[in-house]
């Protein structure tokens, strides 16, 4: 898509979380973001290039493909790093394709068609809590509503560690604590909320219940909510009583969880969630909802679904396609995709070093320098998706949105370059040449 | 490409052909009368020739489908696509698309392969129910709608909850029965020539429905929830008025979740996507189906999930032979059997008419040339004949050939009614309910999908 010289872009659709917000105006100067109004810092952070919490810190972008050499970097052309990640993936007895999260439906699809491709295990970036969440509905089912709902109609509010404040900013003002809906005039003077977490967050300030509990004691206050809950009742602590009550004297509540669940024993967490959400809803209509935080996860757990009937990590390694929800060993890896992710920023240590020892090639599909290309052996540069290329994704609430291209794109997409990798791996199966 | 397709028996009840032994001539993609000369001739000897399938009522791509993926139960769209096409359907229809869930609808329906798909708009009354109060703001409801049917890409308008109710007690008094939305809905039909389908309820079908031209009763099996309303839909189908049905099976699939699944999209009540199988309005359903042969009653199973596509042969042989329907369901008090060519007007040409598509579901000249080929295995036990497809042409091309798909990739379509009809100030509002700016509701339209007019 052409973009002109100077353009104004209204309504478009911000990549910077899995809000989507859609109501972003934008002006084009001279192939770069002149101004953009009702954007969040997420937001600004993606189509402005800037550091997410330094503003005034600029990311560096990719501009050429890399291949280290023996320690030192070599720019070489896109088909040598293609075919040098092909031959990375197939030598690979475990390989790995990891992230996707931060990248678009297109990306997507074409990195399942790369995993199938090298036999690969495809691990989305937040298995870790997204995969209990899916096997939780799976126990108690489903009761599901889009954003626009939960504006209109909830009246309480559970955040349990969940920051939308930090992971999704203007969730707070679109839909959740100070959204005004059909139902709910009065916005925040009219919804009842709580949070819980390991830290004191700015939610503490906002909510009229904030339970700050220690690392690992998450499950016990939830077991004491659901016997608060449960009609035999029980000895509870003040402020479990105090949360239950809550829970259900709403007349449409809603429970957001976030990655903090990731942080205790997060099966439990999410199966009593989810159990205490199915308990309510024998009531009232309560809602458990995942606040993804990059802006595509969503998008990915409906392809991995639509495909393959699952929502796990599918791994095409053993003849055929097996499913497991717990986190990768990353000791088991032996090489590396990593698409829309930066997983060495959470990486440790110890894993970082036993990766160098064992020689892991890691490759990197990435629009910015980041831990991750820092580490990898070969480096693809891409467009920034929703930015610099079109592309489709998925709102946490599920409902897909097109992204257009606001400013021109020097780069492949990274669909582009999975799609020739798929096509590479495929020829390299069959003992052809690429043409 | 011109080709024959010769010696085969003709079903096909709009021309009331029922097993005569003809030919039939395609020629750019249409039946045509005759062709003095063709480019291939496929020998019919022993099969039964038949307009291919078109799917109206079973959902497919509805917002929430891919939950029920979680329980194993449905398919992937690339194996539904295949599938329809290996039971002779060209055509799917998805009956619910929302105007928030549009988009989400359309990228479940590209992704099936080989059948050509289209949606109903499902409009929520609730959102114009103060328009609807007043009689002066009627036309504005239907211009909005006709904006809104283009725009989402749809082909037909489906009110789902043909009432006005809200969850909130304060918002008691903007409460319409169903007898007012009827008559409001029936002068928005009357005004705007839109065609318009209505949810069946017990409530709906105890009023005195007028019929009426394009106005199509959904989804009638499952609102059976008494003898009495059995009667009463068998007695206004027999009036003239058109509509569809969904099978039940006669008891919950073994491994079926028990767990609920609804998803809430600000309708009076959530969306069910697994309702609890109640085995008497099975039974009335199934009831229905045979009684209602002889009048314009289309039908396609309820649910994938209770009743997937492996066993549709399973299913219809409930309708054609009375020792199947013995055997699954015991002893239903149930006379008289469908033909296949009452099972052929049920699951094609009504189905064609209802969705507005003028050139399927018949073989006459001019129809699109959608032909699918059975195994003629004795018109008593016909349902076995639709097991499975032994050559299926789509737009005259061949798609299956001896049980098998060879042509995966045949171009696809999407249907939707072009209304021509400008935004008011009703559809602003309607936006204003939902957080997207209106640009962002509409379907945007992606390179690789084919999108086909229908007027």
């Amino acid at each position: 898509m052409r973009i002109p010289l100077e353009a104004r872009i209204e309504s478009a659709v911000c990549p910077g979380c899995a809000c989507l917000c859609d109501d972003i105006d934008v002006t084009v100067v001279d192939g770069r973001v002149y101004q953009a109004a009702n954007i969040c810092l997420w937001g600004a952070s993606k189509v402005l290039g800037h550091k997410r919490f330094h503003p005034k810190k600029e990311r560096r972008r990719l501009a050429q493909p890399l291949i280290r050499h023996r320690g030192r970097w070599q720019t070489v052309s896109v088909d040598a790093a293609i075919d040098r990640t092909a031959e990375i993936l197939i030598k690979a007895r475990q390989p790995v394709v990891y992230g996707l999260t931060n990248a678009g439906c297109g990306a997507q699809a074409a990195a399942l068609q790369v995993a199938r491709q090298a036999q690969a295990r495809l691990e989305p970036a937040d298995l870790a809590w997204k995969a209990p969440y899916y096997q939780s509905l799976k126990k108690y089912g489903v009761f599901w509503a889009t954003l626009e709902v939960i504006r209109d109609e909830a009246d309480t509010l559970v955040f349990w560690g969940a920051n939308p404040l930090h992971s999704c900013p203007r969730h707070v003002v679109r839909y959740s604590i100070f959204a005004r809906g059909r139902f709910t005039e009065r916005g925040y003077d009219e919804r009842r909320l709580a949070a819980v977490d390991i830290h004191r967050t700015e939610l503490a300030d906002l909510v009229e219940l904030f339970l700050q509990v220690e690392p690992g004691q998450e499950l016990s206050l939830l077991q004491e909510v659901l016997t608060a809950t449960a009609a035999a009742g029980g000895a509870v602590s003040k402020k479990a009583r105090r949360l239950a009550a809550m829970l259900q004297e709403a007349h449409y509540g809603v429970i957001f969880f976030g990655r903090g669940v990731s942080y205790g024993p997060t099966p439990e967490l999410l199966d009593g969630l989810a159990g205490l959400t199915a308990r309510l809803n024998e009531h009232t209509p309560f809602v458990l909802f995942p606040l993804s935080t990059d802006f595509n996860a969503v998008g990915l757990y409906h392809l991995l679904l639509r495909e393959l009937g699952s929502p796990l990590a599918p791994d095409f390694g053993a003849g055929e396609v097996s499913f497991h929800a717990e986190p990768l060993r990353w000791t088991d890896v032996d090489a590396l995709l990593v698409v829309g992710a930066d997983p060495f920023w959470f990486l440790s240590a110890a894993e970082i070093q036993d990766l160098h020892e064992r020689r892991v090639p890691v490759v990197a599909l990435s629009p910015v320098a980041n831990r991750t290309t820092g580490h990898a052996e070969v480096v693809l540069p891409v467009a920034l998706a929703g930015v610099e290329t079109p592309e489709l994704a998925y709102r946490m609430d599920g409902l897909p949105l097109s992204l257009p291209a606001l400013l021109p794109a020097s780069l492949p997409s990274d669909q582009q370059l999975l799609q020739q990798l798929a096509a590479a791996l495929g020829c390299s199966h069959r003992g052809m040449a690429c043409v | 490409m011109r080709l024959a397709i010769v010696g085969g028996r003709v079903f096909d009840p709009a021309s009331g052909w029922d097993g005569q032994e003809r030919d039939i001539y395609l020629a750019d993609g249409r039946v045509v009368d005759f062709l003095p000369a063709v480019d291939q001739v496929i020998n019919a000897r022993g099969l039964a020739v038949t307009p291919a399938g078109l799917e109206i009522r079973s959902p497919v791509a509805g917002f929430g489908q891919n939950f029920l993926r979680l329980w194993g139960g449905l398919p992937s769209p690339a194996e539904l696509g295949h599938t329809y096409a290996l039971l002779g359907y060209t055509h799917v229809h998805e009956p619910c698309l929302t105007l928030p869930t549009a988009n989400y609808v359309h990228q479940e329906l590209a992704a099936l392969p080989i059948v050509d798909t289209s949606a109903s708009l499902a409009i929520n009354l609730r959102d114009v129910d103060l328009w609807l109060q007043d009689p002066q703001k009627l036309a504005d409801v239907g211009e909005a709608w006709a904006y809104l049917l283009e725009s989402t890409r749809c082909l037909n308008l489906r009110v789902v909850e043909p009432f006005v109710k809200f969850r909130q007690d304060f918002y008691r008094y903007r409460a319409l029965t169903e007898e007012v939305v009827v008559n409001r809905l029936l002068t928005i039909r009357e005004q705007m020539r839109l065609p318009l389908t209505m949810e069946a309820t017990p409530a709906l079908l105890t009023l005195n429905l007028p019929v009426h031209p394009g106005l199509h009763l959904s989804g009638l099996g499952a609102a059976l929830t008494d003898e009495a309303l059995l009667d009463r839909a068998l007695h206004l189908l027999a009036t003239g008025l058109t509509a569809d049905m969904g099978l039940l099976p006669p008891a919950p699939r073994p491994g079926f979740p028990s767990r609920p699944v609804q998803v809430d999209l600000g309708w009076f009540q959530p969306f069910d996507l697994l309702p609890e199988l109640e085995p008497q309005v099975a039974r009335r359903a199934l009831r229905l189906a045979v009684q209602g042969k002889e009048w314009r009653l289309a039908f396609s199973v309820a649910s994938l999930l209770s009743l997937p596509l492996s066993s549709f042969s399973q299913v219809f042989a409930w309708l054609g032979d009375a020792a199947s329907r013995r055997r699954d369901w015991g002893d239903v008090q149930l006379e008289g059997t469908h033909s296949f060519t009452d099972w052929l007007r049920a699951t094609r040409l009504l189905p064609a008419q209802y969705l507005g598509l003028t050139d399927r579901g018949h073989l006459q000249p001019g129809a699109r040339g959608d032909v699918a080929l059975y195994d003629l295995l004795g018109s008593d036990t016909w349902a076995k004949n639709c097991q499975r497809c032994r050559l299926l042409f789509k737009a005259g091309e061949l798609v299956v050939h001896n049980y098998e798909v060879v042509q995966p990739h045949v171009a696809k379509a999407t249907y939707y009614r072009r209304t021509q009809a400008v935004p008011n100030k009703l559809v602003a509002d309607l936006c204003q309910y939902r957080s997207l700016r209106p640009e962002n509701l509409q379907v945007r339209v992606q390179p690789h999908q084919h999108w086909q007019q229908v007027a």
